[in-house]
């Protein structure tokens, strides 16, 4: 694993704008890969407490005017902002004016619907957003509700697009020298990931039902002894699944025909469902590992903190609280340094930063 | 106009199924050029996965493999063939990234793992994005999207509350999770190798970069031993919030009352005047009753109509698209979010814009998905320089191919 000295981002300049999940999020990762994250706290904080440990870890921040706020985008490389569309305008940083002024600046703005269209003023919660992109629909179950994902997602998913497109449209600055202005929203990003539900109704008008926990008879989650567990086996997988079941209903020859699966699916479920019902997930997490079988668990955050696995590739980061340590997911991926960030106070950096990006005297 | 961030970047794409070939989307539309690479004899598996029914080329006329690899090409090459894996180490020392998302041991059983491709290329970027990492007592674990959201704690936070089941999201979500979080690597890459001429190995687990989006969660299980609530489609700073049954069958209307003034306005579009000046708690403690009072209001409206009147009135409101429904959103629609990209084998239908908009370089959908082996012939003898006789012979040595071999044919 290549592994430099040089933090990966160092040396470059954020500025987050907005107070939101999104931008915070879409920035939480370039502070731990060196950038000098900061951040322009809103007038009213809008994280909550544990929201706060996880994205705001390793940022400065600042409190600013609109004037100041203008000359730290300027001095900026990237600015990060999930305000409604104008809203920066209405403080005197437009984007197109900030890149005339700043021709490599990169300006990402996140938002529910976008800066353009009929409904890019419409108010949203995260939920409200979720259920424009898509992925609402198909989550839960045919007879009840759409059912949300738990963790604001549609905001995480919009921080985690402006995290990735920052960097591109950096990259694109650094290489060509010239920046943009990124207009991103949760909708466009979900409904561009439907999976095959969404290609297939584009095509053909499939209508795509609420499947709950089973998509088919070997796709899914089941009650299993201490929980949850869940298997997903394709095709190539299903002889494999069969075989390590030790169940000779389940290996039944004709289940290894698809064809005759799709008949059989209700009963093939029925025996799957059996199958887990006594297992626990240690055993069979053991049992896809040996037979190379998709063999999954439900597991919680605290299931996580305790894994072993993720303690050895050192994934969790201590970030210090006013209500103690916190564990948190740090650095995304292996392979490029990274660094834990400690939580800053509300513009308890106004007068460095100013010194250090504009190199104003206090 | 501007020209793309990645322009000039080039990325030899062994990815398969949906979190790899999600990240390489998002790298074409940047501009990078994407040759992906699959052997006729052991093909993306998307590509057969739903044949369409009578198609003469079933690998070539999947709508769900041709959404997901659009302006990509496509370059075979059998990696277990020594041959193979020589012209796909050529290509490396042309390429800037090399992407795969095997199971963690498959690569270096290929014969090119990371110490092969950098002698290759000295700089070359190679991001891994094994389900649970190449590394630690998990790797051998072996995982789809649906795996890796029971396994980083996904779904035991989705539930509707009432019965104790923890839901899989309705897509297979730690596939396009991964993805996005590996273009994003693939540039951070990039951005670094620019400063240190160095490449670097990536070792992505998909795992972990699920695991992020539940970021906040950890802090409460850490801080408190939280475990997981599952609220259904309420939320925990605010009331009341759901999605509420409309006219028309299935059809649902989500809506948020984030703030007093939100819940003043919502009362009296529903005609429950008299509650507007319940406060939050109170809303809270009367959330079933007001769930019931906003769907008897629902039910009379589609939801586009209740959406657009709730947002007239100052409330947080949205259509539940379904995946139908999306392609009709006129929101979407003025927004140029669907693209109807011709392919010569099948009728267009709308595909995704880049949902990076680049108001200056402005990211446009370039070119369908890639025929099996389309640029072989460009790759090959234009881009590495073999004299187009060498083709004949790598074609009947099944080295490459412009079908897979042993799929079927409709």
């Amino acid at each position: 694993m290549a592994q430099g000295e040089e933090l990966p981002l160092a040396g470059v300049r954020v500025l987050e704008i907005g107070g939101g999940v999104a931008a915070a999020f879409a920035t939480r990762w370039m502070a731990g890969f060196g950038a000098d994250v900061v951040r322009s706290d809103a007038g009213r904080e809008t994280l909550g407490r544990d929201e706060q440990a996880f994205l705001l870890a390793g940022k400065r921040r600042v409190g600013a005017g609109d004037t100041r706020l203008r000359e730290l985008a300027l001095a900026a490389d990237i600015v990060v902002e999930d305000g409604a569309p104008g809203a920066l305008a209405a403080r005197g940083l437009a984007p197109r004016d900030l890149l005339r002024a700043k021709p490599a600046l990169v300006v990402v703005s996140l938002t529910p619907f976008g800066q353009t269209g009929p409904a890019a003023h419409w108010r949203a919660s995260n939920l409200v957003a979720h259920a424009a992109g898509g992925i609402l629909s198909l989550t839960g179950v045919a007879a009840r509700p759409p059912l949300q994902n738990g963790g604001n997602q549609a905001w995480m998913l919009l921080g985690l697009n402006g995290f990735s497109a920052a960097l591109a449209a950096y990259f694109g600055a650094l290489m060509h020298g010239e920046g943009d202005w990124v207009d991103i929203s949760a909708q466009d990003c979900a409904a561009g990931m439907l999976e095959l539900y969404g290609p297939r109704a584009a095509f053909d008008n499939t209508e795509a039902p609420r499947l709950g926990n089973r998509v088919h008879a070997i796709w899914g989650i089941f009650p299993c002894a201490d929980g949850f567990a869940g298997v997903c086996a394709l095709q190539r997988q299903a002889p494999a699944f069969f075989a390590m079941s030790g169940d000779p209903a389940l290996e039944d020859p004709r289940f290894l025909d698809p064809a005759y699966r799709l008949t059989a699916d209700a009963e093939l479920g029925a025996l799957v469902e059996h199958w887990f019902r006594d297992k626990r997930k240690r055993d069979l997490l053991e049992l896809g590992e040996k037979h190379k079988v998709p063999i999954g668990a439900v597991q919680t955050p605290l299931d996580l903190l305790a894994s072993p696995g993720l303690a050895e590739r050192e994934f969790f980061d201590p970030v210090v609280t006013p209500a103690g340590v916190a564990r948190v997911p740090g650095r995304p991926y292996l392979g490029v340094p990274w660094r834990a960030g400690e939580l800053r106070a509300p513009a308890a950096d106004t007068e460095a930063v100013a010194r250090d990006w504009l190199g104003a005297t206090p | 106009m501007k020209k793309l961030p990645l322009e000039g970047v080039r990325i030899a794409d062994l990815s398969m199924m949906w979190a790899g070939p999600f990240a390489t989307r998002l790298l074409a539309e940047m501009g990078a050029e994407v040759i992906k690479i699959e052997s006729p004899r052991a093909w993306d598996n998307v590509r057969t996965l739903l044949p369409q029914p009578g198609a003469t080329e079933p690998w070539n006329t999947a709508f769900y493999f041709n959404d997901y690899n659009r302006d990509k090409k496509s370059l075979t090459l059998d990696l277990s063939q020594p041959r193979g894996r020589e012209l796909f180490l050529e290509l490396v020392a042309r390429c800037d990234c090399v992407i795969e998302n095997y199971r963690a041991d498959v690569l270096d059983k290929l014969g090119i793992g990371w110490d092969v491709l950098r002698k290759a290329r000295a700089d070359i970027i190679l991001i891994s994005m094994a389900g649970f990492g190449k590394t630690g007592p998990e790797k051998s674990l072996v995982g789809f999207g649906p795996i890796i959201e029971q396994m980083a704690g996904m779904a035991s936070t989705t539930g509707y509350g009432d019965d104790g089941v923890p839901y899989k999201t309705g897509i297979s979500y730690g596939d396009p999770i991964g993805g996005v979080a590996a273009a994003g690597a693939v540039v951070l890459a990039l951005i670094a190798r620019r400063r240190t001429r160095r490449g670097a190995w990536i070792d992505l687990a998909q795992r972990e970069t699920m695991a992020q989006m539940l970021g906040p969660a950890f802090a409460a299980a850490s801080l408190r031993g939280e475990s997981p609530v599952h609220r259904g489609n309420r939320d925990p700073n605010f009331a009341p919030q759901g999605v509420y049954r409309c006219a028309g069958r299935d059809q649902w209307v989500a809506i948020s009352a984030r703030d007093d003034a939100e819940w003043q306005a919502l009362a009296r579009a529903i005609g429950a005047a008299e509650l507007e000046s319940l406060d939050l708690a109170g809303r809270r403690a009367r959330h079933d009753e007001l769930d019931r009072r906003i769907e008897r209001w629902t039910a009379l409206f589609l939801p586009r109509e209740a959406a657009e009147s709730l947002q007239r009135a100052g409330v947080s409101a949205a259509p539940v698209l379904d995946c139908n429904a999306i392609h009709q959103d006129p929101h979407l629609a003025a927004r140029g979010s669907w693209v109807e990209l011709p392919h010569p084998k099948m009728k267009a239908w709308k595909q995704p814009a880049s949902a990076w908009r680049l108001v200056e370089a402005k990211p446009l959908l370039r070119r369908h998905a890639p025929l099996f082996g389309e640029h072989n012939r460009e790759i090959l003898c234009g881009l590495l320089g073999h004299p187009e006789r060498e083709l004949a012979n790598l074609q009947a040595a099944g080295i490459i191919g412009d079908a897979p071999i042993g799929a079927r044919e409709g």
